[in-house]
């Protein structure tokens, strides 16, 4: 019989996922950015497309190799840490984790770095709101 | 009405820097010690307008920041448009020095920030005698780039806001938003290549490993204070800087980030008073 039971940190990595999808569908700015950001919490990913500075989907990939803009790769325990209410020193911004080789950013920086600040903002969506 | 005038006069100064006459524009505000303020790179003297306006400094202390040429109210030096500006060690040791002697400030301490942190190592091991003491903020001999710097001056990517947003993960989480983005307006305020020609001397030719021998805090304190949130200085890259300066005086700040004195004045005071005192108690 085939198992379809999820291991558990597959399962812990679904859930950080599905917990910044319900935050990052409500981002929007108002500055022309059309991209595609796809994020990897652990082996979850997770499909961004911002269309005129709005996050218009945030899905699970329906196939591997998904066609993407820039992939930000990370584990769900270092995207736990940079997304507390107060981030510890040196887990607080994307270029933090990438230097210490927690983060990998791969694809056309080039959309990335036009739209730098649009996209930390983005990201911190998936921060716990403080107490 | 709600009005408040503030105690910051501004002034240009014309002097020449490395045979050519530059404009150079000042802030000052107090009486007595002179400190002279030295900006981050690709930002302006603005960042320490909250020292200048704070009597228990200024009571004791005549503070001086300059926009170094290039950057904020200062401009370049004539024939500008037909060069690449790139800072180098002895141009920036240079610009220190005339805009003191210029001013004719007698043995003044001095506080640097990032770039003008790294220049404050290198006026320690080189003119020690001119200073009372020596403030190195976010100071380190060397550290290890974290983005290529190209992405700062491009014509495809914006200038200013690619510089802020670079930065702006260097500012720490706890720093009041008001005093972070007035932080980072300025990273947007800078002219084309400013940045990057800053951070020339601070990746390329300021590498100072090595280069520190026979700084005599004895003659010249020196302080260094950097922020556990600075990804870009580490907290272990000044203790690793100091521990190679017999003497020097470190701190680590918490709940700060690679801009103290801008970013967040009030956790900052904290620390550059006892330092402040010390220096006047010498």
């Amino acid at each position: 019989m085939e198992n379809h039971a999820m291991p558990a940190q597959d399962a812990s990595d679904a859930q950080l996922a599905h917990r910044f999808r319900s935050r990052v569908l409500l981002f929007s700015r108002p500055r022309q950015v059309d991209m595609d950001l796809l994020l990897r919490v652990g082996d979850a990913p997770l499909l961004v497309r911002i269309r005129d500075g709005r996050v218009e989907t945030a899905d699970a990939p329906g196939a591997p190799l998904p066609s993407c803009d820039v992939s930000l790769r990370a584990t769900a325990a270092a995207w736990s840490r940079f997304w507390q209410a107060v981030p510890d020193a040196g887990w607080h911004d994307i270029f933090a984790l990438s230097k210490r080789g927690e983060l990998s950013i791969e694809g056309n920086l080039k959309p990335l770095m036009a739209h730098l600040q649009f996209v930390k903002d983005l990201l911190a969506t998936g921060r716990e709101v403080q107490a | 009405m709600n009005a408040a005038l503030e105690p910051i006069v501004g002034r240009y100064l014309s002097v020449d820097i490395g045979g050519k006459p530059c404009r150079v524009y000042f802030e000052e505000a107090g009486e007595g010690i002179p400190l002279v303020c030295l900006h981050t790179a690709g930002a302006d003297s603005r960042q320490y307008r909250h020292m200048m306006c704070d009597a228990d400094i200024t009571s004791r202390y005549r503070v001086i920041a300059f926009d170094m040429p290039w950057h904020g109210k200062s401009y370049p030096p004539p024939g500008w448009q037909d060069e690449e500006y790139r800072l180098s060690t002895e141009r920036y040791v240079e610009t220190v020095m005339a805009f003191c002697q210029a001013l004719a400030l007698d043995r003044p301490a001095l506080i640097g920030c990032s770039i003008g942190g790294r220049i404050v190592l290198q006026l320690a091991h080189q003119h020690a005698d001119h200073f009372r003491a020596l403030i190195g903020v976010e100071a380190a001999d060397f550290q290890q780039p974290w983005y290529d710097t190209s992405w700062l001056h491009r014509g495809d990517v914006h200038g200013g806001e690619v510089c802020a947003a670079l930065v702006s993960g260097l500012v720490a989480p706890q720093s009041p938003a008001v005093h972070r983005h007035e932080t980072l307006w300025q990273y947007m305020q800078g002219g084309p290549g400013v940045f990057r020609g800053d951070l020339y001397f601070y990746r390329v030719d300021g590498d100072l490993r090595g280069r520190l021998d026979g700084i005599r805090t004895d003659r010249c304190p020196l302080f260094l204070l950097t922020g556990e949130y600075d990804f870009s200085c580490t907290p272990e890259d000044t203790l690793r800087t100091a521990a190679g300066i017999p003497g020097a005086q470190v701190t680590i700040m918490r709940e700060l980030g690679h801009f103290p004195m801008s970013e967040n004045p009030q956790q900052f005071r904290g620390y550059i008073m006892p330092v402040l005192d010390a220096i006047a108690g010498l």
